[in-house]
C-alpha cells in the first residue's frame, strides 16, 4: 500500500512512515467488500463467520455510507453472523459455523449461501472450506476467504467474484455472441451502482447486446450462473475487476475489454458504443443512428438548462474527490461537455501503483481548455483536506466528508458524488449515459437560486 | 449520602488497578438470552438461575466496539480517536464529520467541534509481526496533527487476537506526547453484552481522565447521555436542571476532554439511562465520593418529576424541585391529556385497546415501560436488548407498578423479533432504528427513538417537552399505516413459513449447549 501524498502536512516526510494511518479512509474492509456484493446478489443471502460487530459496523459504515441505504433484506439485522467470543478464540469456531449454516439453509429463504469468514477465523485457523463441503448437496454454499486485515472492500469485492467462480462456474454448454458481463462497479463503494448497473444495460440493449450485470438483478443465482456464457467482459474500472476479468480468460477462455471508466455524457457514451460495437462485431451503421438519434434528444434538452448552467456555475475551478472510475468519468465530462476547469482530482480508491499511470493519463489528457488538474493519490482525510485548501476552487465534488469544509475553508459548492454519502438518499440516482449530464445539473442546481 | 434508589444488587468495587472492567457476564451475570414472564425472569434472576446460551442460528448484533464506541467517543471534541484495528472496524465513525456538524449549525451549538480519529488499519504484515510500531506512530502522528489534549485507544478483536501490548506503548508514551493516552478495552470478542463496551470505556475515563478534585462544583451535575438521546434532549435536561440551580456536565457526546477530567468535582451525577450509567456512577463515588442514583430517567411525566426530586433531595434543592415540578406539570400535564385522550380515541376504534411492543435496551425496559401506561396504551410484551443484575430491583419496583408481562431478551435478533411480533400481533410495534426490514414485520412499525444527530424538535424524548413530543410522535404514527402496510404486503418476507407456525421463537437455541431460556 503505497500513497502518493501532496502537501505534506505538519508531520513532514516522517508522515509516509505508515501512510496507511490514516483519518476515515474511504473504503471499508475486505469482509465488508465481499459481504456488500454478496447483499448485492439478490437470493443470496450472506452467513458472516466473524465477531458479532462486523456486519452492524459495515451497516453502518458501508450500506448506509452509500447514500443512506440499507442493506436490503438480507441485510443490517437480518445477516446471519456466528458472533464468535473468547471461548471460540480458545475452543475454535467451527462447530459454531456448522450450525449456522445449517440453521440458516434451514430458516432463511435463498437459492446461493455465501459464507465470508472475518479476522477472528483468520487469526484462529477455523478450516472453513471443510465445514462448508460438508454442505454439499443440501445447497449451494460458497465460501469467501476474507479477512478485515486481508485488505480494503475493493479487494473484498474481487474476492468474492473469485470465490464465485471457482464455487459456483461450470464450463458453459454455449457461448452467448452479444451477451457481456460487467464488471468493475463496486457495490457499496460506488455510491450510484444501482442505477449505474441499470444504465449501462440499457445503453447495451439500444446496440443489442446483452448485459448481465451480476447485481441487483432477480436472476439471482441464474445471472452468476450465466457468466461463463459471455462471449466478453467489460472492466469498467482501471483495476477493480481486472482479476475476476483474468480468471474468467484462464477459466472460460472468456476475453476481456477494460474502458477503465463508465461514461458520462455523450461524447465518451458514444465512444463507449463505438468500443463495444466494434469488439462484438455490431455493425458500425447501427451503431452510429443510434448515438445520432440519443445525441439529438440530449441536446434538444440541454438547452433548457445552459441558461442556467451558465448563470449558476459557468467555467467554475472544480475538484474531483472520489474512486477513479467515477471521478474520471465526472471530470472528463466537466472539462469536455460542460467546459468547467478542472483544478484538482483526488483519487482515494487506492489503486495499484501499476495503473496509476494510466488513471493520471485519463484525468489529465484529451481534456479540453487550458487546466489540467493537480492528481493525488490518497484516501486520509485529514490529508485531503489539505490539499483542497491549497487550491482556489468553486466547486467541490466529493464525499459528504467534505461537505462542511467546502462551504469553511473553501467557499465552494459541494455535492457527494463518492463514498462515504451519508447526506443524500441514492437508489435510482446515477450520471451514466447520454443523459447522465441532465441529471447532474439538476441535484447541482439544488444549492443555487437564481439572480431574477 | 448516594440513594441506591431501586437495586441493592452490589456487583463489588471497581478495581482501577486492572487493565480493564470485568464483562458484564462476569460482573452482573449479564444475558442475553430469556424468553418467558418478567416475574420469572426477576426470580431465576435471584436465584442466580440464569444462565447465556449458544443460539444455533445468530444475526448481526453489535460487538462492544461497535455498539458504538467508534461513533460516539469520536465526538469528543479536543481529542483524537484512534481505533488499532483492521480498516472495516472504525467504518461507521466515516459520519463524523458531516451528521454532527449539522447538527451543530442547526443548534447553534459550541462552534470547535472539528473531530478527528484515525485507523491504524492493521493488515497482513500486522498480524503477523505485531503492529505496536503503528500504534505508536498513530499516537505521535495525532499529537503532530491536532494537538489533542487527550487520545483514546480503542482495540479490537485483532489487536486482541494477536496480543498487542497497548499499555506498553501507552507507558513508552507517556510524558512524550502532551495528550492524555487513554487506552479502551474493547475486543469485540470480549463479551456477548455490548454494555461491557460501556463498562470498558468508563474504566478508562475513570483510571486515567478523571482527575483528583481541585474543587467541588456545587451546581455541576453528571449526565452521562446515551447515544439514543438527542442535542433537544439536552436542551430540555439543562432547562430543567437550571431550575433548580444546577449545571449538566454533559458526556460523552460533544464533551471537552476537561468535561471527563472535572467529574469528580460533580455534586451528582444523574441517569439519563441506569445500566449505562452504571459504572461510571459507581467509579466515581468509590474513587472521588461523587454521590449518584441510578433511577429513575427523566423518561414521561411521572418519571421526570421523580428524577427532579431525587437530585432535590439529594442536593438540598427540595423546595425549588417541588417548584419546578409545579411549574412544569401545569405547562405539559394539559398537552400530555390531549395526547392520551388521542389515544383514547384510537382505543376505541380499535376495539378498547392498543397494544405497543417495545424494543428496548434494559434502561429503556424501566424507564420506558411506565411512560407507555401514561400514554393509556397497553405493553403486553416488551424486547429487551440484555439484562444483568444490576436494575434487578427496578424491573421489581416496574413489576409492581404496571403488572407482569412478557419479556424477550436478545441482542436485535431479527428472527426472534419477527416471531414475536406475528406471535403477539401488537397494534405497534417501536423498533430501533436500523434494524433491517423492520418495518415489514408487522402492519404497524414505527422509530422508537432517534439518535444523536438528529437535533429536531419531534425526535425529543427526555423530560416534560420530551415527553410530549414522543407522545405526540406515537400518536401520530397511528394515523396513517400506508407506508408499513404496503411494504408488508409487497415485499418478501426473509424467513421460511414453518418458521411462523412452529410456537417457539427461541427454537434455534442450544439448549444443550447451555440453555438460557
Amino acid at each position: 500500500m503505497t500513497l502518493t501524498v501532496i502537501g505534506g502536512g505538519p508531520g513532514g516526510p516522517k508522515a509516509l512512515e505508515y501512510p496507511e494511518i490514516s483519518e476515515s479512509p474511504r473504503f471499508t474492509c475486505a469482509l465488508g467488500g465481499a459481504y456488500g456484493a454478496t447483499l448485492a446478489t439478490f437470493g443470496a443471502v450472506p452467513i458472516l463467520h466473524s465477531g458479532a460487530g462486523c456486519g452492524m459496523a459495515n451497516a453502518h459504515g458501508m450500506t448506509y455510507a452509500s447514500g443512506l441505504n440499507s442493506g436490503g433484506a438480507q441485510g443490517t439485522t437480518t445477516t446471519p453472523c456466528s458472533g464468535l467470543i473468547e471461548e471460540h478464540v480458545v475452543f475454535g469456531g467451527e462447530d459454531k459455523l456448522r450450525r449456522l449454516i445449517g440453521s440458516t439453509i434451514k430458516l432463511m429463504k435463498g437459492d446461493l449461501y455465501v459464507v465470508i469468514s472475518g479476522c477472528v477465523p483468520a487469526l484462529i485457523g477455523d478450516d472453513v472450506d471443510s465445514v462448508v463441503a460438508e454442505f454439499k448437496g443440501q445447497a449451494p454454499v460458497i465460501h469467501v476467504r476474507t479477512s478485515g486485515f486481508a485488505g480494503n472492500s475493493y479487494l473484498g469485492y474481487n474476492m468474492y467474484l473469485d470465490a464465485v467462480i471457482d464455487g459456483l462456474l461450470e464450463p458453459p454448454k454455449a457461448v452467448e455472441k452479444r451477451l457481456v458481463n460487467i464488471l468493475g462497479i463496486v457495490p457499496n463503494q460506488h455510491v450510484f451502482w444501482k442505477g449505474e448497473l441499470r444504465a449501462i444495460k440499457a445503453l447495451l440493449e439500444k446496440i443489442g447486446v446483452r448485459a448481465n450485470t451480476l447485481f441487483s438483478d432477480f436472476g439471482s443465482i441464474g445471472t452468476l450462473k450465466r457468466i461463463p456464457e459471455a462471449s466478453l467482459n467489460l472492466v469498467l474500472n482501471p483495476f477493480c475487476g481486472l482479476a475476476a476479468a483474468r480468471k474468467l480468460e484462464g477459466r472460460f477462455g472468456t476475453p476481456f475489454l477494460d474502458l477503465n471508466f463508465a461514461p458520462v455524457g455523450p461524447k465518451d457514451t458514444g465512444a463507449f458504443l463505438r468500443a463495444v460495437g466494434r469488439r462484438l462485431k455490431v455493425p458500425a451503421r447501427k451503431v452510429e443512428a443510434v448515438i445520432k438519434e440519443e445525441e439529438r434528444d440530449l441536446y434538444r434538452h440541454m438547452e433548457y438548462l445552459a441558461e442556467m448552467f451558465m448563470i449558476s456555475m459557468p467555467h467554475a475551478f472544480t475538484a474531483f474527490v472520489g474512486d477513479s472510475r467515477t471521478i474520471i468519468g465526472l471530470l472528463r465530462f466537466g472539462a469536455n461537455e460542460l467546459g468547467i476547469n478542472p483544478v484538482l482530482a483526488v483519487v482515494t480508491d487506492d489503486p495499484p501503483e501499476e495503473v496509476r499511470g494510466t488513471i493520471s493519463s485519463l484525468l489529465t489528457e484529451n481534456l479540453e481548455g487550458a487546466i489540467r488538474p493537480r492528481v493525488v493519490y490518497d484516501y486520509d482525510a485529514h490529508r485531503i483536506r489539505q490539499a483542497l485548501k491549497e487550491e482556489t476552487l468553486q466547486v467541490i465534488l466529493a464525499s459528504s466528508l467534505e461537505k462542511y469544509i467546502a462551504k469553511s475553508e473553501n467557499e465552494a459548492f459541494h455535492m457527494s458524488i463518492s463514498y462515504p454519502v451519508y447526506d443524500r438518499l441514492v437508489v435510482d440516482r446515477h450520471y451514466l449515459g447520454f443523459r447522465g449530464g441532465i441529471s447532474l445539473l439538476e441535484d447541482m442546481s439544488l444549492d443555487f437560486a437564481g439572480p431574477l | 449520602m448516594t440513594e441506591k434508589t431501586g437495586n441493592k444488587s452490589d456487583p463489588g468495587p471497581i478495581n482501577l488497578e486492572d487493565i480493564t472492567c470485568p464483562t458484564r457476564e462476569q460482573r452482573a451475570n449479564g444475558i442475553t438470552a430469556f424468553n418467558g414472564k418478567a416475574s420469572e425472569l426477576v426470580e431465576r434472576s435471584k436465584a442466580g438461575g440464569l444462565r447465556n446460551c449458544e443460539r444455533d442460528f445468530q444475526q448481526n448484533a453489535g460487538c462492544i466496539l461497535n455498539f458504538y464506541l467508534t461513533v460516539r467517543v469520536a465526538t469528543i471534541r479536543d481529542a483524537v480517536m484512534i481505533i488499532h484495528a483492521p480498516v472495516g472496524c472504525s467504518a461507521p465513525a466515516a459520519l463524523y464529520r458531516e451528521v454532527y456538524r449539522r447538527l451543530y449549525s442547526a443548534m447553534n451549538g459550541p462552534q470547535d467541534f472539528d473531530f478527528h480519529w484515525l485507523t491504524t488499519n492493521i493488515g497482513e504484515k500486522d498480524v503477523i509481526y505485531g503492529a505496536a510500531d503503528k500504534l505508536r506512530f498513530a499516537i505521535e502522528e495525532a499529537g503532530r496533527r491536532h494537538s489533542p489534549e487527550a487520545i483514546f485507544i480503542l482495540t479490537s478483536c485483532a489487536s486482541g487476537i494477536i496480543g498487542e501490548d497497548v499499555e506498553g506503548v501507552v507507558g513508552e508514551l507517556k510524558g512524550k506526547v502532551k495528550a492524555t493516552l487513554v487506552p479502551i478495552h474493547c475486543e469485540g470478542i470480549r463479551s456477548r453484552v455490548v454494555q461491557t463496551g460501556y463498562d470498558a470505556f468508563w474504566h478508562g475515563i475513570l483510571k486515567y481522565l478523571v482527575r483528583e478534585p481541585r474543587k467541588r462544583q456545587k451546581d455541576l451535575v453528571n449526565v452521562a447521555s446515551m447515544l439514543s438521546y438527542t442535542w433537544q434532549d439536552k436542551i430540555e435536561i439543562t432547562r430543567l436542571l437550571a431550575k433548580l440551580g444546577l449545571r449538566p456536565n454533559f458526556i460523552p457526546e460533544f464533551a471537552t476532554v476537561e468535561g471527563f477530567r472535572s467529574l469528580s468535582e460533580a455534586a451528582l451525577t444523574a441517569p439519563v439511562c441506569p445500566t449505562y450509567t452504571d459504572y461510571l456512577s459507581r467509579g466515581l463515588e468509590q474513587e472521588h465520593g461523587v454521590p449518584y442514583f441510578l433511577y429513575p430517567s427523566p423518561i414521561g411525566i411521572a418519571n421526570t418529576d421523580e428524577w427532579l426530586r431525587t437530585i432535590g433531595r439529594m442536593l438540598g434543592k427540595e423546595k425549588e424541585a417541588e417548584g419546578a415540578i409545579r411549574e412544569e406539570k401545569a405547562r405539559w400535564v394539559p398537552k400530555m391529556d390531549q395526547i392520551r385522550a388521542g389515544f383514547e380515541e384510537v382505543k376505541k376504534a380499535n376495539g378498547g385497546d392498543f397494544r405497543v411492543m417495545g424494543s428496548l435496551g434494559q434502561g429503556r425496559l424501566v424507564t420506558q415501560t411506565p411512560f407507555f401506561h401514561e400514554l393509556g396504551v397497553s405493553t403486553p410484551v416488551a424486547l429487551c436488548q440484555d439484562f444483568d443484575d444490576l436494575l434487578l430491583e427496578d424491573v421489581e419496583n416496574l413489576l409492581e407498578r404496571v403488572g407482569d408481562f412478557d419479556i424477550v431478551v436478545n441482542t436485535f435478533q431479527a428472527a426472534e423479533v419477527a416471531h414475536t411480533a406475528r406471535k403477539y400481533d401488537p397494534d405497534m410495534i417501536l423498533s430501533c432504528p436500523f434494524q433491517g426490514s423492520a418495518y415489514k414485520r408487522e402492519k404497524g412499525m414505527t422509530r422508537i427513538h432517534a439518535l444523536r444527530g438528529d437535533g429536531r424538535k419531534w425526535s425529543a424524548q427526555a423530560g416534560y417537552a420530551g415527553a410530549v413530543a414522543c407522545g405526540s410522535f406515537l400518536l401520530q404514527a397511528t394515523r396513517n399505516r400506508a407506508f408499513q402496510n404496503v411494504m408488508l404486503e409487497k415485499t418478501e418476507d426473509p424467513y421460511k413459513d414453518w418458521w411462523y407456525r412452529q410456537p417457539d421463537p427461541y427454537f434455534f437455541h442450544n439448549k444443550a449447549a447451555g440453555g438460557g431460556s
